[in-house]
């Protein structure tokens, strides 16, 4: 069998990750939604989205996500999509492999306190390690000297264009 | 007069076997005369300087099980956005501190006293600054609100002092002796690192906060972005990657430790708008955002 060339590997491997690719990707609208050339209430309407519709994020930001739906690319407002485990399960495609993996992170009418859940080979936190853990005096120390005073704080807004906005804390201060 | 209140107290505390079976009543009383030497509440309130130190000792026993990132451009980027919003907090003069560990387990954690730990595995995750500042002003509104202080006073058994003096971590640090046991003991003082320990032990860093802080904590978050020059959705942004994130999730991850990230956007959907019409430019910042995170 000839060696496979690096084009073909990487076709292969994008048939591979495709499905993971999709599930991290797969929501549906929670209600009828316009898709936008744009993410702003001004931009042009390219279609109206029922409620339910399969869409796939692109790109998220600013209060408008960038989707693709049936092939037509747009935004939608942030707050009406859904997402695979909140769906009814007709329509989030019945034979989806991942629905083991998606209920366990908790859907949006998961109302129970979620599970213990155990790590399945990932290198994170293990909670043995946090109950056990031993005061690190001299990570703590190195972590304080990462700290950013005022000055450099505000340097870096104005490199940024982050001009400060007074808002009232519409719960009320506490002090 | 303090001290015989406090025997007391601790006398009251103690399960009846406890007093009149072999018990060193001796001792009890020797801690809790150090707790009160050492300035301890032995109540239910904590000063400023306790909170801090309490902040310190759990931050510190943190980094004992999860280690800091060595990227140290990104903490200093981390801290320059945490702290320019904490600026902007009703606690703007507490020592803020914010700290990348370096773990694939996604989430971030507040401690007392402003000192916020955010996993490297939830910063890959991210894609703006906005987006961080959305998550760091979670942590941040939930420092401003006490809500951790809360949460440990409202669980604080009646013997919640009670081991002052002879936990784990007051061994460790009169055993070990030398540059680590007096480097710990630097950290707070022993009735706050003794409580520091036990928290630990009793899984502080696992349990989640009910769920009337957490949209408290994601409503002002909104709101000190928004104070900040910061896109008024980056938090809500940040939970929809939460919410289609499939793959694994542990115990100590966002996914055991807060409620559902699709609840916790409709929650907000009624929210946002009323503060975001407050903003005035703002930012985004996905540009600056990938080249201080690699």
């Amino acid at each position: 069998m000839p060696a496979m060339t690096p084009r073909a590997l990487a076709f292969v491997l994008a048939l591979l990750l495709a499905p993971f690719a999709w599930a991290e990707e797969q929501a549906f609208t929670n209600r009828a939604t316009d898709l936008r050339e744009r993410g702003s209430n001004d931009a042009r309407v390219i279609a109206t989205l029922p409620e339910k519709t399969e869409v796939r994020v692109l790109a998220r930001g600013g209060g408008w996500t960038q989707v693709d739906a049936a092939g037509k690319s747009g935004w939608v407002n942030v707050f009406h999509l859904r997402f695979p485990t909140t769906v009814d399960s007709k329509s989030s495609g019945g034979g989806n492999p991942f629905s083991s993996v998606t209920s366990f992170l908790g859907g949006g009418r998961q109302t129970e306190k979620k599970a213990t859940i155990a790590t399945t080979g990932i290198r994170g936190l293990s909670p043995e390690d946090l109950k056990n853990a031993a005061p690190d005096a001299a990570a703590l120390a190195k972590a304080h000297s990462y700290r950013a005073d005022k000055p450099t704080a505000e340097r870096f807004a104005r490199e940024g264009k982050l001009s400060a906005v007074s808002v009232d804390n519409p719960q009320g201060e506490r002090r | 007069m303090k001290r015989i209140v406090l025997i007391a107290v601790l006398l009251a505390a103690l399960p009846l076997h406890a007093q009149f079976g072999g018990f060193d009543l001796g001792k009890v009383i020797d801690i809790g005369k150090k707790a009160v030497d050492q300035g301890s509440p032995m109540g239910k309130e904590f000063s400023q300087e306790d909170e801090i130190g309490l902040g310190d000792a759990l931050t510190a026993s943190f980094l004992g099980a999860s280690p800091l990132s060595q990227d140290a451009s990104l903490q200093r980027y981390v801290n320059r956005v945490g702290k320019w919003i904490a600026m902007h907090s009703e606690r703007a003069d507490l020592p803020w501190t914010f700290t990348v560990i370096d773990t694939e387990t996604i989430n971030a954690f507040a401690m007392p006293g402003g000192s916020i730990i955010v996993s490297s595995g939830l910063i890959k995750r991210l894609g703006s600054e906005s987006e961080l500042a959305g998550v760091l002003a979670h942590e941040i509104a939930h420092v401003v609100k006490r809500h951790q202080l809360a949460a440990i006073q409202s669980g604080m058994k009646a013997d919640f002092w009670k081991g002052v003096g002879t936990s784990v971590v007051a061994d460790r640090v009169k055993i070990g002796g030398g540059a680590v046991g007096s480097a710990v003991g630097q950290i707070a003082k022993p009735y706050i690192l003794d409580a520091a320990g036990n928290l630990i032990k009793d899984g502080f860093f696992l349990r989640p906060l009910d769920r009337g802080m957490e949209s408290e904590a994601d409503q002002l978050a909104i709101v000190l972005a928004v104070r900040s020059g910061y896109d008024a959705y980056g938090l809500v942004s940040a939970l929809q990657m939460l919410a289609l994130y499939k793959g694994d999730a542990d115990a100590a991850s966002v996914f055991s430790t807060h409620p559902s990230a699709t609840d916790r956007i409709a929650d907000l959907e009624p929210f946002v708008p009323t503060v975001a019409q407050y903003a005035k430019q703002p930012q985004l910042l996905e540009a600056r955002y990938k080249q201080n995170v690699r």
